[in-house]
């Protein structure tokens, strides 16, 4: 790749935290702040760009690299809303071939088309399959392809197991060129408790916590519509806190080398956490607390 | 502490199982892998053992799989490539093998196996990645692959003759005078009445594998053919004998009469045969004395290989040569079992001498403990040479790998081979000595 166009960003999370909803709602928003942007959806499920584009079929780079044709960049990309550019890396059929391989494989493909000296994006931002479960899902925190990568988490262990995962991935791979973490993206948050945990996890990894994301009927109706929410209900106050995350991203280049809990850590750090929320639930007064 | 390995003679399982496929008349092999699999079997192995094998070369059919493979599968690329070779090798059994990518990718190899044969094609299949074992490892997985899997396909009418003795351990290739070596097995094991099934090698073919069911013993002449003699005994309750190495000179005697006891044979006729091939052994001793003496044959030695050749030829060198083991080296990374053999063998049978056993493939730390016994005389691979140069000995290859010498029929085992062995290394040792100086 010659010189690198633009900020990229790699946004990881747990399969069906709202990585997609949450990525495309930010590419909307830096779009429709007047910004070049390049969305990748890198999951063999090929749907993180739909809300963009309105829910139209999009052939997938991966799909061809199979039939071996010609490829131009027209052929595997559409301009979504806002002029974002949306692409999607695909992959085979679950149970069958190697969706890792697939991101790699994906990621030449577009380096060899130019894409980003063609279309010189202000930002590119990947969306990665949930886990890191092998080193192909890897790829855009490697090599300096991405260069922060920020996760999406709700306060379900799970999710901020996965999450742990990253931080094992990134810590592994940013001294040697690789992603460092941006932050945070709090997810879905419903319970009064969420905020709490989420914030300490993010204070017992060294990283922090860029934004809140409410659970919303909003982004829920707006999908339904085929829309991001800034497209849908830009007045909203939800389409105000994707616009925020955007903003942070735009404006501030902080990141870390996260240190993520290990195993022993991690459970006993989610145990304290279900102690605590069983107390708050049943009422528990401790002696000198607060009320 | 982890160290590198500077020149390592144990392929990977995907040629283990190649070799032993391609040593069966009317197997056709089909790799499912990427192109460097077949080509490295040619260029690490096949090239490198005294001569080739019908499919040893790189027309071996492979699916050779690029990377849109990986990405969505590599299955239909074995589909096509099964029906293909189908189409244009004949054969009487197709065998699947498959290399590390596909084995990383998970493509399903038994259902491919399983639409070969639903269109009546013969077809089996192993799962042989590299990294699951060395060439060893995928002896093991073929000779199972075999076993389990032939009886479904090929039904056999056959009668099995009475006495019929199934050989295990020798791996194609591994031991280059694999040919040689069964054959002279096959040889003794006829002289006491037995019937033996080689299963490898030329003439035998896959009727010969339907048979291994119906045989009456299992003999195990190396520690790799362990695996499939307790396959047999959990399938079929088959015994066993195993024979720590390969029998050479009068360690055949005592094959013969311990397959002799637990068989209940003849033991006149066992006796008589031994009686004969040890007399003509000796007569060739016998011509040899004048040459041993003049030339200084009895000496100290070095020998390298798989532990079937440093046992059955070490032990002969000691016991009936006469000369002394100063190193040994075993390179095929066997169970610590195989040493109780050593010892009791080898390496105990002269008081007062030391013998120094090394356990490695490593070309280095080997050139090193050989170099550090000082020995007269080595024996080994073909690596081994350049060593014996340097040191200034005598130097005889026999063991894999082995690209400076032809071997055909050449065999070491039994007595014959006994008398081969001699006849090379004493060619060897005289070869510039200065008894050929004196002579002339």
């Amino acid at each position: 790749m010659s010189l690198k166009q633009g900020k990229h960003i790699a946004i990881y999370g747990k399969g069906g935290i709202g990585k997609s909803t949450t990525t495309s709602n930010i590419s909307a928003a830096l779009a429709d702040a007047g910004y070049r942007v390049i969305q990748i959806g890198c999951d063999p499920k090929s749907d993180s760009t739909t809300i963009l584009r309105g829910g139209n079929d999009l052939p997938t780079v991966l799909d061809t690299l199979r039939e071996q044709s010609k490829v131009r960049l027209e052929d595997i990309s559409a301009v979504g809303f806002g002029g974002v550019l949306c692409i999607e890396a695909g992959g085979p059929v679950p149970g069958v071939g190697c969706a890792g391989r697939g991101i790699n494989a994906a990621v030449e493909q577009l380096q060899e088309l130019h894409v980003f000296d063609e279309f010189k994006p202000d930002f590119v931002l990947y969306d990665v399959l949930g886990d890191v479960v092998c080193g192909g899902f890897a790829v855009p925190i490697r090599d300096g392809l991405a260069d922060r990568a920020f996760v999406v988490t709700s306060s379900d262990f799970m999710s901020i197991f996965a999450a742990n995962n990253l931080f094992k991935a990134v810590n592994k791979y940013a001294p040697s060129g690789g992603a460092r973490l941006g932050g945070i993206i709090a997810n879905s948050i419903l319970a009064a408790y969420a905020p709490a945990l989420i914030d300490d996890f993010a204070g017992k990894t060294g990283t922090h916590v860029i934004g809140y994301v409410p659970r919303s009927l909003v982004v829920a109706q707006s999908e339904l519509y085929g829309k991001t929410v800034i497209e849908a209900a830009p007045q909203s106050e939800q389409a105000q806190v994707y616009r925020n995350l955007a903003k942070y991203i735009d404006e501030n280049e902080e990141s870390v080398i996260p240190k993520p809990l290990n195993s022993p850590e991690l459970k006993k750090w989610a145990r304290e956490w279900g102690d605590r929320i069983f107390e708050v639930e049943t009422g528990v007064v401790h002696e000198m607390a607060s009320i | 502490m982890a160290h590198h390995l500077e020149a390592s003679r144990n392929s990977c399982a995907l040629h283990g199982a190649l070799q032993l496929f391609e040593a069966i008349d009317g197997v056709v092999p089909v790799i499912h892998s990427t192109s460097g699999c077949g080509v490295q079997h040619y260029l690490g192995v096949t090239r490198l053992s005294g001569g080739n094998d019908t499919f040893g070369s790189p027309p071996v059919s492979s699916s050779n799989i690029k990377q849109k493979h990986v990405v969505f599968g590599g299955g239909s690329r074995l589909r096509e490539q099964l029906k293909n070779t189908v189409k244009v090798v004949q054969g009487d059994l197709y065998a699947i093998v498959t290399g590390c990518s596909t084995e990383m990718v998970g493509d399903d190899i038994p259902a491919m196996a399983k639409e070969g044969r639903d269109q009546e094609w013969p077809v089996i299949y192993t799962n042989t990645p590299g990294f699951g074992g060395d060439v060893h490892h995928g002896y093991h997985l073929a000779v199972k692959a075999l076993i389990e899997q032939l009886p479904d396909i090929v039904k056999s009418q056959e009668k099995i003759p009475s006495g019929l003795i199934n050989i295990w351990g020798i791996i194609p290739n591994q031991d280059p005078f694999w040919r040689g070596n069964l054959q002279e097995v096959g040889r003794l094991l006829e002289g006491i009445g037995l019937v033996p099934n080689l299963l490898l090698g030329s003439g035998q073919n896959v009727a010969s594998w339907q048979r291994v069911p119906g045989a009456l013993l299992n003999l195990v002449i190396s520690p790799w053919g362990e695996f499939p003699a307790r396959l047999l005994e959990e399938r079929y309750a088959t015994p066993s004998i195993t024979f720590e190495g390969v029998p050479v000179g009068t360690a055949a005697s005592i094959l013969l009469r311990r397959l002799t006891e637990q068989l209940e044979l003849d033991p006149i006729r066992t006796e008589a045969f031994i009686t004969r091939e040890e007399l003509r052994l000796n007569q060739q001793f016998a011509r040899l004395v004048d040459t041993y003496y003049r030339a200084g044959f009895q000496r100290e030695f070095a020998l390298v290989g798989e532990s079937a050749q440093v046992i059955g030829i070490g032990e002969f060198l000691v016991k009936s040569f006469g000369l002394l083991p100063r190193t040994l080296v075993i390179t095929d990374n066997p169970s610590e079992s195989i040493r109780e053999a050593l010892d009791s063998r080898l390496t105990t049978i002269l008081p007062g001498y030391h013998t120094d056993v090394l356990f490695s493939e490593d070309k280095s730390e080997i050139a090193d403990v050989v170099r550090a016994g000082e020995p007269g005389i080595i024996l080994g691979s073909s690596l081994e040479h350049c060593l014996a140069l340097e040191l200034g000995v005598p130097f005889l290859a026999l063991s894999f790998p082995l690209f400076d010498r032809i071997v055909l029929e050449r065999a070491y085992a039994g007595y014959r081979g006994a008398a081969v062995l001699l006849e090379d290394l004493g060619s060897a040792m005289i070869a510039g000595s200065k008894y050929i100086n004196e002579a002339s």
